[in-house]
């Protein structure tokens, strides 16, 4: 039942897909579209098979090489950033002078564009795969800061009182009660660094770069081929969707109490658990 | 005994603190000059990594009064990312009234906005610079894509956001859905709708930075990219710095806009516009 | 305490039957029969109160005689029509003040008239008199935010007035009030429906608050929602808080407990 309203919906989707799609083909074939601008769908296909499936080389690789290449860097940069946004975020939870005085810059931080920095990082680090990492790190950090930090300080009064109560020391209290409380904020803080850690790295590529999808998308648009760039396109979102669903995932394992689904998929977890130890 | 992150309510007075703040930023200040001129071997390369502070502050007196190169930059730069954001703003709003009125609309457009949101926008912006040229116009085009977004999701959830009693009141009042739509819905998600405007004049900026770095032939980064390329750093962090000066200015405003128009938020500001409309309609306590 | 009034508990002029109900039923989804087979026959300027626990659909009943729902069978009819949508004649009042954030007092009061045409200068003395009769002069030009709970339920009431509906239809409005303030509005919503001689509904699930107001209980009972018994309460008017220790008062606490019990 589930699965047949799950493929329905989803044959809906592609219909939708394929008649934007088809009316787009049908219109840039009889004229009405100046190629130059926007390539026709069956060559940007065309251009994505040769890509994907004949193993054209653009630059030193495939698109495999791009592709994987920039969820490399992308990742590493995610790491570095959680590390560091988690461990300010912890600091200053647990230090309030701390927290006090890095305040103001963390204002000033949080308004300017890190995108800004690209050409100075690229001063620094060079062409090669440091500057992708730095800059995905550099613009991916603060929103795990921020939202661990917002998760961690709210207001919980009685369920302090209630843990006094019991007699549980600061680092029970911790794991049981504040770490958990904050979970679903600290999720949607890595929800976010995630994408905005590929946003960095493809915007470094642009930059200057020998691999990956950046660079891919920035040679076909300056030779003015179209296709070749909606091609590239298709690629980021390709894997822009793989990232955000498998962070999306994540999210609902863990912080499985945001919705009845979930609730009742460990509760039943827990009830057989419970029933094959007794 | 009590957990260490509960004391907020502690009040420290600005006067305390400010003194203690500026004496923390002068040290950092001054333990990076002093990096700078004790801690490398080579002053070419201590130059490239971190400028001295006193080079950055005559580089910025240099590019705002003396050769005052910045202003043409800097006015470019805003004017592409505010028209980028307005029209992104009314591109998102519209598509986001849309979606709450329409349950159509909404099924279908769902599948798209799920893409949108995955894709890195950011990334079209070769082609359209390719398309557009190194004007104006790609730069705009960029910013406006990367803006949509924020103030789409926000308008669409303060909307959705559906009080069914206040809801109900309407309706047993007999109001068209005109009236629930403006009275009630799109006045009770101006919260959200105003957050939405922030989100999407922030993010206007970094696109319009990166169609300017991608190639343009004016704006702050244009400006930004010449400098590293002469490896005059102190200058390069001038001009940095006056992005995050005006960002910020410009973010204050926003801010003081957002609290004036919210009042019903604020304690104090409820008071003063309560005596306010007192005062219209004349009548005096 | 028969089902049948000895005397008319209201020295109103018509006594004419102004809310019709029969056998009506309501189903939810295709399974969920929150009301089943409700008779009733409300007169004009009677005090109703609808009690029970929740779930016996009392609030599906109310929302069916203000036409937010629709019924799924049977008979319902307002001064002789049939209820189809929300009608100008009926005012509303909910558990939630529903105010909005961003207006005044007085402004929340003239939401009405300004849903209905341009406010005039009229609107405005009918909102300030409103407001007057809720025991709220002087805070016309508060905002909700800087209101009281039972203050904030005082302008829902007020703009109830402002409707100028005869027909008042509340839902457990003071139910998220403390127990001292609950009992000063209960007083004053005596006072005020007496003075405007408006019909009232008045759903609750405190059982003392539903016999101190009404002329008559209609007890409902859940699974299937459905009226279990209607019982009249025949104290006179003006009522004072103090008949509530009276042994006649408990008597029809303790019919209502029964009824309720019983199920």
């Amino acid at each position: 039942m589930k699965l047949l309203s799950f493929l329905i919906s989803f044959a809906k989707y592609s219909l939708s897909f394929i008649f934007v799609l088809g009316l787009w083909e049908v219109y840039a074939r009889y004229g009405g579209l100046n190629e130059l601008f926007l390539p026709r769908p069956s060559k940007i296909g065309d251009k994505l098979y040769n890509l994907f499936f004949k193993f054209q080389i653009i630059e030193q690789g495939t698109i495999y090489w791009h592709f994987f290449a920039t969820l490399a860097q992308m990742s590493i940069g995610f790491c570095y950033g959680i590390v560091i946004g988690n461990s300010l975020a912890v600091l200053a939870a647990f230090n309030e002078t701390f927290r006090r005085y890095i305040a103001p810059y963390a204002v000033v931080f949080n308004v300017t564009p890190g995108i800004a920095v690209l050409p100075l990082i690229i001063a620094w680090f060079g062409f090669g795969w440091e500057s992708k990492i730095a800059l995905a790190t550099l613009v991916c950090f603060f929103p795990p800061f921020i939202n661990t930090l917002t998760g961690l300080l709210k207001k919980n009064d009685e369920a302090i009182e209630l843990f006094q109560t019991i007699g549980a020391t600061q680092s029970q209290y911790f794991w049981k009660q504040q770490l958990p409380n904050a979970l679903p904020e600290i999720f949607a803080g890595l929800k976010l660094a995630i994408t905005t850690a590929l946003l960095g790295t493809i915007v470094a590529q642009f930059g200057s770069a020998t691999e990956g999808v950046g660079i891919l998308m920035q040679r076909f648009a300056f030779r003015l081929d179209m296709a070749g760039s909606f091609a590239s396109l298709v690629t980021m979102a390709i894997m822009g969707l793989l990232v955000f669903t498998i962070a999306e995932l994540l999210d609902r394992r863990i912080v499985f109490w945001r919705d009845t689904k979930g609730l009742e998929r460990v509760s039943k977890k827990k009830q057989r658990k419970l029933s094959t130890d007794g | 005994m009590s957990y260490s992150t509960t004391d907020q309510t502690k009040h420290i007075s600005i006067f305390r603190t400010l003194p203690v703040h500026l004496l923390i930023f002068a040290c950092l200040i001054i333990l990076w000059e002093m990096t700078n001129l004790y801690g490398f071997e080579d002053q070419i390369q201590a130059d490239m990594i971190a400028p001295r502070p006193t080079n950055i502050v005559l580089a910025m007196l240099d590019i705002f009064i003396i050769d005052q190169t910045v202003w043409k930059h800097l006015i470019s730069t805003f004017k592409k990312a505010l028209l980028g954001a307005s029209i992104g703003t009314a591109i998102g709003m519209g598509l986001a009234i849309s979606a709450t009125l329409s349950v159509t609309f909404r099924k279908y457009i769902k599948p798209w906005i799920i893409l949108m949101e995955a894709t890195p926008r950011i990334a079209v912006g070769p082609i359209f610079v390719a398309l557009l040229g190194f004007g104006l116009w790609a730069a705009v085009a960029l910013a406006a894509l990367v803006a949509f977004f924020g103030p789409f999701v926000n308008t669409f959830q303060g909307l959705m956001e559906i009080d069914e009693e206040a809801e109900e009141m309407f309706r047993s009042l007999g109001a068209s859905k005109f009236q629930t739509f403006w009275k009630l819905r799109f006045a009770s998600a101006m919260e959200l709708i105003s957050a939405g405007w922030k989100l999407a004049t922030a993010s206007a900026f970094g696109g319009a930075l990166v169609a300017e770095f991608i190639q343009a032939s004016e704006g702050m980064g244009v400006l930004i990219s010449q400098y590293v390329i002469m490896i005059t750093m102190d200058y390069a962090f001038a001009a940095l710095l006056s992005v995050t000066l005006f960002g910020f200015i410009l973010f204050k405003i926003m801010d003081y806009v957002d609290y004036r128009l919210i009042f019903w938020k604020n304690d104090l500001l409820l008071l003063r516009e309560s005596e306010k409309r007192r005062k219209k309609a004349g009548i005096v306590q | 305490m028969a089902a049948t009034a000895k005397k008319k508990p209201k020295q109103s002029p018509s006594g004419q039957t102004v809310i019709e109900g029969n056998s009506v039923t309501k189903v939810f989804g295709e399974t969920v029969t929150a009301l089943e087979g409700a008779d009733f026959n409300i007169r004009s300027g009677e005090f109703i109160s609808l009690v029970g626990p929740s779930g016996c659909g009392k609030s599906t009943l109310l929302r069916l005689v203000a036409g937010l729902i629709e019924k799924t069978s049977g008979d319902l009819t307002v001064n002789d029509e049939e209820v189809t949508k929300p009608r100008t004649d009926i005012g509303m009042m909910f558990q939630k003040a529903v105010l909005l954030d961003w207006r005044t007092a007085i402004e929340n009061v003239l939401l009405p008239s300004e849903i209905q045409h341009r406010i005039t200068q009229d609107d405005k003395q009918k909102a300030m008199a409103s407001l007057d009769l809720v025991g709220l002069k002087g805070f016309e030009f508060h905002f909700p935010k800087q209101l009281s709970g039972g203050m904030q339920q005082r302008v829902a009431l007020a703009r109830l007035i402002q409707t100028g509906a005869n027909i008042m239809l509340m839902d457990e409005p003071f139910g998220a009030l403390d127990e001292f303030t609950r009992e000063r509005l209960n007083v004053e919503l005596m006072r005020i429906v007496g003075e405007l001689k408006a019909t009232t509904l008045f759903v609750t699930h405190n059982i003392q608050e539903a016999i101190y107001l009404a002329d008559r209980v209609l007890v409902m009972t859940p699974r299937p929602g459905r009226i279990a018994k209607i019982i009249d309460v025949n104290f006179e008017r003006p009522r004072d808080i103090s008949i509530q220790t009276s042994r006649e008062f408990n008597i029809i606490v303790e019919e209502v407990r029964d009824t309720l019990g019983s199920h």
